[in-house]
């Protein structure tokens, strides 16, 4: 941020070549972020100006101010997700189900494998007695 | 960017409206035949917890200019200054920024103008009143009255459309034409709206005769014989359309305004009907009739257009020729060149216009090209039915021009392109008709028609101080409207006009009435729109220094500044400081939406919403020809032959499609105006009604006379003149009836001239096939003591 160039909203319309009266515009839209600062020392980033130089991109392709919000809504709402992630499932028993992520480092996978077929031999063992148990 | 569907509601996305931040907009004002001098009272309410920047998009009226505004809120009121537009816009701007209530009036392209009022403080009411100087459509026993209470989305080859919530459309021009003009949001639904009204005080100088609205219904008031007042009946309406009203004069005489201004000037406004130049000339005409066929034109429109121009066709002799051209996004022609008003080719005109079904957009640059071609190098008129919604006018009105060919111009609609009609007539040397699709379209177009290639006065010219200058052609049924300034000897003004053939001299009687400005404000507005047409808008623009060196914008800084009115070279602004400003704050924007226009159908601009997924895949390309505002079949069948068929798409479309394309067929019962329709358009090209031989056609045209003269119709006045004028004419060429017959036909050429009909059920007769020859002479004529007839009626 300390070496980030700032503009007042007069600067940034300069710079664009976007009426201010439009920056506000898009910003009431929710298609341009609001200003870094509220009040007197609002200031806009350069990310703002790339964002500008972006929504022009858009129209010049086609794209109404309606599509562009609902597609960068759409986008905004997949960044919030967490990250997808592969998982190996392990159903030991019936009735027991191990999820291991599988992005985890070997050695470590080695060590939930060993817990994973120990617990398995264990359960498996205990539920051979159990039947014995209830006959009694 | 994501492929997802754009089509999803917005309404709860950040900067969408949840309340209205508009809450009325009413109409006060004074109209004279001359033009209104009006004041719209716009009130502003924030609802909100944040300053709010509101922003209203609306069209100007026709010869319509900005004078200035007012505006008053709790403890304040400013007035508006008139500053050139950069100017304007950073005074605007510099006051948004310091956290002043800053409000901005800036007319674009299209005579479409931003109200922007920035920094209005939560829970806070503002009140803008802003004047507007604009014209009427004069008549020579009348004027029209319109003023536009919604903006209509229009076509434009470039324009982008989307439904962006149940029945809500938003559309978007290109910034490099249109600038940062911000269109409304358009509602199907205008009940939840604003609220709209109107009070107004009309003045003439004849005998008012009658005051009616087709688009509203209202309360009058007459305060003497020559002055009104005109007010909603209701308590309020919705902004879904025109506000038009009709005022009717007793009599057809010139009216000449006058007034003295504080410095002495005598500044005059003068009406002058047809009647006062003469009669048309009998010449053979050249005619094409240019039909709008897009999609906005569907349903009883284009049904009533192609009534009218049947019958139009019916008022064309064997000598006259013409050419029938139909556009939407194409154009198609009846034939490649101009030809004769035969009975046969009427009719395969008729074929041609059941087969041009209304769909795409409004090319009318396109079709008037076609239209001009048809007259291959040689004069003629052109005669255009358009509900005229199309963006980027003054190019349109630039080839026009260049075309070098007459237009006259047939409007239909509810929220009006009068303005642009308006223009497109003046400036090509016709005249203009502009009515609502709720009224009769086809005997309006039959009486342009009628006064088409025939003026009653050629070469006007007018002496004084007259701006701008009189058309040099005068048509039946349409005044010459002078304005000027007394330059000569106070006492002995007078208005001074020669023709071809002719010259009349109108004395002018200065008052010391208040007037004086109102009628130099209306010359003023009056130059500026015709200025401003000629302003393209890639021309409007450009940088200041560029557009320095352009005749046109230096012209209309010089007319804003003598007339202190705003164009789009000036513009309006004001910026009241008050304590408790806070600079730096972001106002959250806010666009006043407004009601789809009456009549026109929601989907024939924003097409359905479950397309936009259709649309949003296609390149950029594809789209500049599809983004039309409306989606034709043809697009929608290419598009949907790549779905599956258990598509909701398809299967939504095929029950959608079904219900849409009855509505050009729209029947009514039959009314006399219905049945003297049908009379005009089956005339023979001789000017005599069909029949099996000549005594029926004779008794047919007799029949049709009758009931033309029934209505009002004769040879000098009425829509119908042309066809009254034709049959008339076929009867007297009648002469080998039996006597008894041959009387009958003379008695009704006689009461022809005269221009009446005695009692009669001649309508009832019109519409019924058969052997009238004893029900007219039972109407005509008594038998005397000696077994004679003896016309006695009538």
């Amino acid at each position: 941020m300390g070496h980030q160039q700032f503009r007042t909203l007069a600067e940034l319309s300069d710079d664009s070549g976007i009426p201010a009266r439009t920056i506000r515009f898009y910003i009431a839209r929710g298609i341009l972020d609001g200003p870094v600062k509220a009040g007197r020392q609002a200031v806009y980033g350069a990310e703002h100006l790339t964002r500008l130089e972006k929504i022009k991109e858009w129209q010049a392709q086609g794209r109404m101010l309606a599509e562009i919000a609902n597609d960068l809504r759409a986008g905004a709402r997949a960044q919030t997700a967490a990250p997808p992630s592969v998982w190996w499932r392990h159903a030991i028993q019936e009735d027991v189900m191990v999820w291991v992520r599988g992005d985890v480092s070997p050695w470590r996978m080695k060590q939930i494998r060993a817990a994973v077929d120990a617990m398995t031999s264990q359960l498996a063992d205990q539920s051979s007695e159990t039947p014995r148990r209830n006959r009694k | 960017m994501s492929s997802e569907p754009s089509f999803a509601p917005l309404a709860a996305a950040p900067g969408q409206a949840v309340s209205l931040s508009m809450q009325r907009l009413w109409l006060t004002g004074q109209v004279l035949p001359a033009g209104g001098r009006l004041v719209v009272q716009h009130i502003f309410r924030s609802e909100e917890d944040k300053a709010l920047e509101v922003i209203y998009g609306f069209p100007l009226p026709r010869d319509a200019a900005l004078r200035s505004f007012r505006i008053v809120g709790e403890g304040f009121e400013a007035h508006s200054e008139l500053k050139e537009t950069e100017a304007a816009t950073k005074a605007y701007e510099e006051g948004v920024a310091r956290g002043s209530l800053s409000t901005l009036v800036r007319q674009y392209g299209d005579g479409v103008v931003n109200l922007t009022i920035g920094n209005i403080r939560p829970k806070e009411t503002v009140t803008v009143y802003l004047e507007i100087l604009c014209g009427v459509e004069l008549r020579d026993d009348g004027f029209r009255f319109r003023f536009p209470f919604t903006l209509a989305p229009n076509y434009h080859a470039r324009a982008r459309a989307l439904v962006v919530a149940a029945g809500e459309g938003e559309m978007e021009l290109p910034g490099d034409e249109f600038g940062d003009m911000i269109l409304p949001r358009f509602c199907e639904d205008a009940s939840q709206l604003h609220q709209v009204g109107f009070e107004l005080t009309l003045l003439g100088q004849l005998t008012i005769d009658e005051i009616a609205s087709p688009s509203h219904a209202v309360r009058v008031r007459h305060d003497g014989s020559r002055s009104a007042r005109i007010a909603l009946a209701a308590e309020k309406d919705v902004p879904n359309r025109d506000l038009v009203f009709d005022v009717r004069f007793n009599s057809a005489e010139p009216q000449v305004f006058a007034s003295r201004d504080p410095s002495g000037r005598r500044h005059f406004a003068a009406i002058v009907p047809s009647t006062s130049f003469g009669r048309p000339t009998e010449s053979s005409r050249r005619v094409v009739i240019l039909l709008d066929r897009s999609s906005s034109m569907r349903g009883e429109p284009i049904a009533q257009a192609r009534k009218a121009i049947d019958a139009c066709l019916g008022a064309l002799s064997e000598t006259d020729s013409f050419g029938l051209v139909a556009f939407g996004s194409d154009v198609s022609t009846f034939q490649p060149a101009l030809v004769f008003g035969t009975r046969d080719l009427r009719e395969k005109a008729h074929d041609f216009l059941m087969r041009e079904h209304p769909c795409g957009g409004t090319d009318l640059t396109r079709g008037l090209l076609e239209a001009a071609k048809l007259f291959a190098g040689g004069g003629g008129d052109i005669l255009i039915l358009t509900d005229g919604q199309v963006c980027g006018t003054e190019a349109i009105l630039a080839d026009a021009r260049e075309a070098g060919v007459r237009l006259h111009c047939m409007g239909i609609g509810s929220a009006s392109q009068d303005r642009f009609l308006t223009l497109l007539a003046r400036e090509t040397r016709g005249v203009s008709r502009f009515v609502t699709p709720r009224e009769r379209v086809d005997v309006p177009a039959v009486d342009l028609f009628a006064s088409m290639g025939r003026p009653v006065a050629s070469g006007l010219k007018a002496e004084g101080n007259i701006q701008p200058q009189p058309p040099s052609s005068v048509f039946s049924g349409s005044p010459v409207l002078l304005f000027g300034e007394c330059a000569g000897e106070a006492g002995a003004d007078r208005i001074e006009m020669s023709w071809t053939g002719g010259s009349l001299t109108l004395p002018i009687d200065v008052s010391e009435s208040d007037m004086a400005q109102t009628l130099w404000l209306l010359q003023g507005s009056r130059l500026i729109t015709d200025w401003e047409s000629r302003y393209p808008s890639e021309h409007a623009m450009a940088p200041l220094e560029k557009r320095k060196q352009n005749r046109v914008a230096m012209r209309l800084l010089e007319l804003s500044q003598t007339y202190g009115l705003a164009s789009r070279e000036m513009s309006l602004v004001a910026v009241v400081t008050r304590p408790g400003d806070r600079p730096g704050e972001l106002p959250q924007t806010r666009i006043v939406p407004v009601g789809m226009a009456q009549d026109t159908l929601f989907g024939a601009f924003f097409g359905m919403s479950f397309l936009s997924d259709v649309m949003s895949r296609r390149p950029s390309g594809a789209m500049k020809q599809t983004a039309s505002g409306s989606i034709s079949p043809g697009f929608l069948r290419s598009e949907m032959k790549s779905m599956p068929e258990t598509s909701l798409i398809r299967r939504l479309f095929a029950s959608r499609n079904a219900a849409v394309l009855p509505a050009d067929n729209i029947r009514r019962p039959n009314t006399p105006d219905d049945i003297l329709i049908d009379i005009a358009s089956r005339l023979e090209s001789d000017g005599g009604m069909p029949g099996k031989n000549l005594e029926a056609r004779a008794i047919a045209t007799v029949i049709a006379l009758l009931a033309f003269l029934s209505q009002g119709h004769t040879l000098t006045s009425g829509a119908f003149r042309s066809h009254v004028g034709r049959l008339a004419a076929f009867l007297e060429t009648v002469k080998s009836l039996s006597s008894e017959r041959q009387k009958i036909a003379a008695a009704v050429i006689q009461l022809t001239r005269k221009g009446r009909a005695p009692a009669g059920e001649w309508i009832t007769l019109a519409s019924t096939p058969g052997d009238h020859w004893n029900a007219v002479e039972q109407g005509l004529f008594a038998i005397n003591a000696d077994g004679r007839l003896v016309q006695d009626r009538a």
